[in-house]
């Protein structure tokens, strides 16, 4: 039997690879150029268009980088390639390792890259990281238009609900990340009971410190260039204090 | 000038082209690995594996979508489940992008302005991965030095931190946002707390609950005139 991580790294797998990053920029780039046209016919400021572009990619840059690290640590397991494939389409990196584990053990393999791990096995946890998370994508498919008629049905009965209700979801989404980080900081502060009280707190008070000032200095002195940088460099500032304060 | 109806409908045809096109080759690659080296596992134990592995994303990716879709629009929709890594990078670049071109979800402008920060930020970080894939020799010393730990493993508090003070503090759904926060943090710190400082793999069931009751008390606002929207800013 031939040793999977040959078929993990071979030439084969690496020109699959390719092709779905071929794909992914395509699709994207076909993307953005019909909303961007349609900007462009109606009307929309062309600065506010470009603006958009510049802004993302540069806030994409640093949230990228933790992908990275999870393809250094799938690739001694699971070969370059195929993590980097999975990587670039649907699915995270803790979602992708728990599929290749379920792969192993309905194989009846303990887990990942140990005893009995055959091409065979490999190839069954290739099969479930592709296929175990394919539901949002196909629920999309079918039922995004239904789903798009509700919330502009929703529109025209009450105007002023539909951004009211959106922010409520965007808040929800961001309460349950900032608390569950304070929580565990909070808890330990209340209780007094030993122990480190985590990064987490620091890190968020000195991301959202650092946030606020960019964003009193882009109001203040009118430094709209600042807009584009001041999430990311918020971040590199919080980071660095996680850093030295864990020195 | 075409209409925004046939933009859109057009936008749907083009998002179902290409994620048909995207699911297929989804299963070409391991299809193909198999058909190549002749190695095909047993038919029962992928079964086996994926009914598992769908009792848990079946019912996340349902979730995910209600909440996900009224946020990024048509175009924006239909490039986020092909190209994934929504909480941790498309959701954040699309508050972002949206508060800065001060556009609405829902709306001609927000529907454009999504679709364009959505692809952008999709290109960005293909391409950093591919880099990633041929820098990996090189970067692996860097990215895994363990006096970096701690500033990647506190990426999700250091994002959402800036985020949330950029996003309440802005008025861009033509009202205060942080009023709608108030409510669902407070209980987010509280519930977490009870779950003893850590939701860890709960989270998945954190998120709908929090936005349900973000919605109920946001209605509850917005009934009783406590959210007064600007009157340009309803309908832009």
């Amino acid at each position: 039997m031939e040793n999977y991580l040959d078929i993990a790294n071979s030439s084969f797998l690496a020109i699959m690879g390719g092709m779905v990053f071929v794909f992914i920029l395509l699709q994207s780039a076909l993307f953005l150029r019909k909303a961007w046209n349609r900007g462009i016919e109606s009307g929309m400021d062309k600065a506010k268009l470009k603006g958009a572009i510049r802004q993302s990619t540069i806030f994409s840059i640093i949230p990228s980088l933790p992908i990275l690290i999870s393809l250094i640590a799938m690739a001694p397991v699971l070969g370059i390639y195929f993590p980097w494939i999975r990587l670039s389409v649907v699915g995270s990196a803790v979602y992708e390792l728990m599929a290749a584990d379920v792969g192993a053990k309905s194989m009846g393999i303990t887990g990942l890259g140990g005893e009995g791990y055959t091409a065979a096995v490999f190839a069954n946890s290739m099969w479930l990281m592709s296929l175990g998370i394919v539901w949002g994508l196909l629920m999309v498919l079918f039922f995004l238009k239904r789903i798009q008629g509700t919330i502009s049905k929703a529109k025209s009965k009450d105007a002023g609900w539909v951004p009211v209700l959106i922010a409520a979801l965007f808040a929800g989404l961001l309460s349950v990340f900032l608390g569950d980080t304070i929580a565990a900081s909070l808890l330990q502060l209340l209780t007094g009971s030993e122990g480190d009280i985590g990064l987490g707190l620091p890190v968020i008070l000195v991301s959202s410190g650092a946030m606020g000032v960019f964003g009193w200095l882009i109001t203040k002195f009118k430094i709209n260039w600042l807009k584009d940088f001041a999430l990311s460099f918020s971040m590199i500032i919080a980071m660095a204090s996680a850093v030295l304060i864990s020195l | 000038m075409k209409t925004y109806e046939s933009y859109l409908s057009s936008m749907h045809k083009l998002g179902r082209v290409t994620g048909v096109i995207a699911l297929f080759i989804i299963i070409a690659v391991p299809a193909l690995t198999c058909w190549k080296f002749g190695i095909f596992p047993p038919l029962g134990n992928l079964m086996a594996g994926l009914g598992s592995l769908a009792v848990v994303f079946v019912p996340i990716s349902l979730i995910e979508v209600m909440m996900y879709t009224p946020m990024a629009g048509i175009g924006g929709s239909y490039l986020l489940y092909v190209t994934g890594n929504l909480t941790n990078l498309r959701i954040p670049a699309l508050m972002i992008c949206m508060e800065t071109a001060e556009v609405q979800s829902a709306t001609e402008e927000g529907e454009i302005i999504s679709t364009i920060t959505i692809a952008a930020s999709a290109l960005t970080s293909t391409v950093i991965i591919a880099l990633g894939v041929i820098l990996l020799v090189p970067l692996t010393p860097v990215l895994s030095d363990p006096t970096l730990k701690p500033a990647f493993d506190n990426i999700l508090p250091a994002l959402f931190g800036a985020l949330g003070v950029a996003w309440m503090g802005s008025s861009t759904s033509g009202f205060a946002q942080w009023k709608v926060a108030v409510v669902p943090f407070t209980l987010a710190v509280i519930v977490v707390m009870g779950m003893g400082g850590h939701a860890g793999k709960l989270i998945g069931i954190l998120i709908p609950g929090m936005a349900a009751i973000s919605i109920l008390f946001a209605r509850i606002m917005y009934k009783k005139g406590w959210i007064v929207i600007e009157p340009t800013l309803g309908d832009r």
